[in-house]
């Protein structure tokens, strides 16, 4: 399917690019903490660099504090075994070696043989057999030194005091004679302490550990140690397994790194964050779309599926949208008519200004909501009849942007509504036709019987002719009967004639009791056969009416028939039909009462129906054709039920004015 | 018995005139009723000849009456006269039984005709219904025996075969047969079965 395949690169695509920032996010933290983690290690490194250097630094400086220390020994060696008083410079010398900071507490000069030829302090106060027995652990150094000729360390004693120390025994020369041996005792605390600066100490705690590991001398403060950063170096001289323990205090804490690794990785939580809402955003966005794509497409759906045109245009009337109905309501493309400006192609050339008329009655109103039956021509020159009801477009700043038209195709509507009244029409006609065959049969009938009649006289005429014998008057008789009949027939053909030209009535002021008079005189004889009676109640001085003198005889024979045939089972003493004309207001009332069976309910409404009868033989016409001629007449014909029983119908006529 | 005559049944006054007149020079008798009414008033079961009846009239119409002359079980053919358009009602009637129809405007010699040929038709009936009576007279005077030996006889059997069924001589059957013969007035088994066909059809 196309369709898939032009979705699927960028749909990688979208996929690849969705993953890449958080990719880069995770290296971009990454190369930080390596960063940070670096920084830090070569901080560490620094430290550790500046802590060794600072332990070589003082270890330097210690040994040659005791070198320099080692050295005076020496050159006052000479002096001091000079013998008698000590000179004053070299007390003063002797002084300045025990000043505190250079860690010599005492300084002892001793004669070959190992007495004790005097000490500075002077050691009165101090008890002398305890000496050599304290001394005891440096007779070792004190034989190496007068063997060796050489300065010699002793291994480190706890002195009277608790406080650990050492000495230096300095044999003293005198050109190739050994004249005895210095000795400088050291304070092991003394020298630490004293000889180191204070920068020194500030930063680092400072340790002498003997080979067991003991600490024999320390200087601290209190403060917390940084472990990792320690430092042992072994403290030769003295030597004898001594070792340096330097450890550096933890100094402050960094902040800035600290403070710089937080900051970051708060900001990266940020951007993760972020970059999380953004992405929710953008999936939220999506739905959106998605959501709007789909109504779009429903919508989209719904135009086309319409059976009513849609079209929008603009102020100036330029086509802006036309939906799938439309187009094929008019059958121009969408393409052909979107950005068409007026005249468009489907008016009509004389539409052109009904539109504008229309246009402006729009303007005016604001909408046809009833509509505009409208025509227009399809491109294929096809004529259509619309409605077109235009609403205005309003958009979303709720500024009028144009109009929105539906268009509904009502061509089929409106030859519909032609057909139906063709065939009212035609359906009147024949009942017209149905009628007048109807009384063409009725009179042909009645035609028929004279001219029976006539054949029949005729007939036995030319028997009696035949025969010999002629009865005169018996022919004669029969001739006049035979010129009877053939009036009748004439008088037949001429009420044809009289109906022929009902179509138009011929109306003059007419006396209508003339009329029946007329009328009754015509049923009379039928009425006297069927041993019914005729009474007639006529008004005197009754007002002319504007009539057709045969139309209303024939409403008046019909009605009076009518009510001898309702009266066929009627008692004999009964069998009356009683006509009366009366004024009332301005109508001249003709009423036929009988005291038949009368009229039941459902006869009752369909009595004028054409084609309804209660008669084996009738046509069921009569009583429909009275009631059109009445109302031919302005009049009307209506029936009632007789209080005595029966019917009456009552036809009226308006009064002729003037 | 009365004599034959055509009953003219029409509500037109100078139909019944002109056709009266017509039968008059033709011969035939005629009476005139001017409506269905009047002539069932006046009806007699002995009356012979026939009737001519208007299907359209006035008042009873023509196919009423005929009805009611069924049903009262006048046996006089009935030939109606119709005018045009009437035809299916016509019909309707010769399936009820009428002898015929003629349709309006009719030649009037055809009418005659059609009036004679009806009265003829009358007459052979009545004399077939005489015939009938003198049979069934005649049938009434034999004996349970001899109808019983009739009844073979007319089978076509043999006199031997007809005295074995019945256990009788020969001579006795001879003796019923020559009796059945003299009472029916016949002179063979042939006549006597001829006779006896057309009385029960």
């Amino acid at each position: 399917m196309p369709t898939s395949e032009a979705l699927g690169p960028p749909a990688l695509r979208r996929n690849w690019l969705q993953y890449l920032p958080y990719l880069a996010l995770v290296l971009l933290i990454a190369a930080i903490a390596a960063l940070v983690g670096l920084t830090r290690q070569y901080d560490t490194d620094e430290q550790k660099s500046a802590l060794i250097s600072d332990v070589l630094w003082m270890e330097q400086n210690l040994r040659f504090q005791l070198d320099r220390n080692e050295a005076q020994l020496q050159q006052l060696g000479a002096e001091l075994f000079a013998g008698g008083r000590l000179a004053p410079q070299t007390e003063a010398q002797l002084n300045h070696l025990l000043r505190q900071e250079r860690g010599m507490e005492r300084i002892l000069w001793l004669d070959p043989a190992g007495r004790i030829l005097g000490a500075m302090p002077p050691r009165i106060e101090a008890q002398p057999e305890a000496e050599p027995r304290v001394r005891k652990p440096s007779e070792n150094a004190f034989d190496l030194a007068r063997g060796l000729g050489r300065p010699v360390y002793s291994p480190a004693y706890p002195g009277a005091d608790g406080g650990a120390r050492f000495e230096v025994h300095v044999p003293a020369w005198s050109d190739d004679a050994l004249l005895g041996v210095v000795v400088g005792v050291y304070s092991m605390s003394d020298l630490v302490v004293r000889e180191l600066p204070w920068w020194f100490s500030e930063r680092y705690r400072v340790a002498v550990l003997d080979p067991d590991g003991r600490e024999i001398a320390a200087k601290s403060k209190v403060a917390p140690l940084a472990v990792h950063l320690s430092y042992s170096i072994p403290f030769d001289p003295p030597g004898y397994g001594l070792t340096l323990s330097i450890t550096a205090y933890k100094g402050d804490t960094r902040w800035v790194p600290v403070l710089l690794g937080a900051s970051i990785l708060f900001l990266g939580l940020v951007i993760v964050w972020s970059v999380l809402q953004l992405r929710r955003q953008l999936a939220r966005r999506q739905r959106a779309e998605t959501e709007l794509l789909r109504e779009s497409a429903y919508r989209k759906a719904m135009e086309d599926s319409l059976l009513t045109g849609l079209r929008a245009r603009d102020l100036e009337g330029r086509l802006t949208y036309v939906n799938s109905a439309f187009c094929r309501m008019t059958g121009y493309s969408a393409d052909e008519l979107v950005g068409h400006t007026p005249p468009l192609p489907y008016w009509l050339p004389d539409h052109t200004e009904r539109r504008q008329e229309l246009l402006h009655r729009l303007e005016d109103t604001g909408s046809t909501p009833e509509g505009v039956e409208l025509r227009f021509r399809r491109k294929n020159g096809e004529m259509l009849d619309v409605m077109l009801f235009e609403s205005p477009l309003i958009d979303a700043d709720g500024r009028h942007t144009g109009w929105m038209g539906s268009v509904l195709d009502i061509t089929e509507q409106k030859r519909a509504r032609e057909l139906a009244l063709q065939q009212e029409e035609r359906l009147q006609a024949t009942s017209r036709l149905v009628t007048m065959g109807e009384m063409a049969s009725t009179l042909a009938h009645e035609l028929n019987q004279p001219l029976a009649a006539i054949a029949s006289y005729n007939s036995g005429c030319i028997n009696r002719l035949q025969a010999a014998e002629i009865d005169r008057t018996e022919l004669m008789d029969i001739h006049a009967k035979l010129g009877r009949q053939a009036r009748r027939a004439g008088e037949i053909i001429r009420r044809v004639h009289d109906f022929v030209r009902r179509a138009e009535p011929r109306r003059e002021p007419l006396d209508l009791n003339v009329v029946i008079r007329d009328a009754v005189g015509l049923v009379e004889a039928d009425a006297r056969k069927r041993g019914m009676r005729l009474v007639t109640e006529l008004a005197t001085r009754l007002p002319t009416v504007t009539a057709d003198a045969v139309m209303i005889e024939q409403i008046i024979v019909n009605l009076l028939r009518n009510a001898m045939d309702a009266m066929r089972d009627t008692p004999a003493a009964q069998r009356q039909v009683h006509i009366a004309t009366r004024v009332e207001g301005r109508q001249v009332v003709v009423r036929v009462s009988d005291r038949g069976s009368g009229i039941d309910t459902e006869t009752r409404a369909r009595l004028f129906e054409p084609f309804f009868t209660t008669k084996t033989e009738g046509m069921g016409m009569g009583l429909n054709i009275c009631r059109s001629i009445a109302e031919l007449h302005q009049g009307r014909l209506g029936f009632e039920a007789n209080p005595d029983g029966g019917t009456i119908f009552i036809l009226s006529i308006p009064v002729e004015p003037a | 018995m009365n004599p034959a005559c055509t009953h003219i049944i029409d509500d037109d006054e100078a139909i019944r005139d002109a056709l009266q007149w017509l039968f008059k020079t033709r011969g035939v008798a005629c009476q005139v009723w001017p409506g269905g009414e009047d002539f069932l008033a006046a009806w007699d079961a002995a009356w012979r000849g026939c009737i001519v009846l208007d299907i359209r009239m006035a008042g009873m119409s023509g196919l009423e009456c005929f009805d009611a002359l069924l049903a009262r079980g006048c046996e006089l053919p009935v030939i109606f006269i119709t005018g045009h358009g009437d035809v299916p009602m016509a019909v309707e009637a010769l399936k009820k039984g009428a002898f015929h129809f003629i349709e309006k405007p009719f030649n009037d010699h055809d009418l005659v005709d059609l009036v004679q040929k009806a009265m003829t038709h009358d007459a052979e009936r009545q004399r077939a219904a005489a015939d009938r009576e003198t049979l069934e007279a005649r049938l009434a005077t034999l004996t349970a025996r001899e109808h019983e030996v009739m009844e073979l006889i007319l089978e076509g059997k043999y006199n031997k075969v007809i005295a074995d069924q019945l256990s009788i001589s020969m001579r006795t059957v001879e003796a019923h047969r020559s009796r059945i013969f003299e009472k029916m007035e016949v002179r063979s088994a042939v006549e006597l079965a001829q006779m006896l066909t057309t009385l029960r059809g």
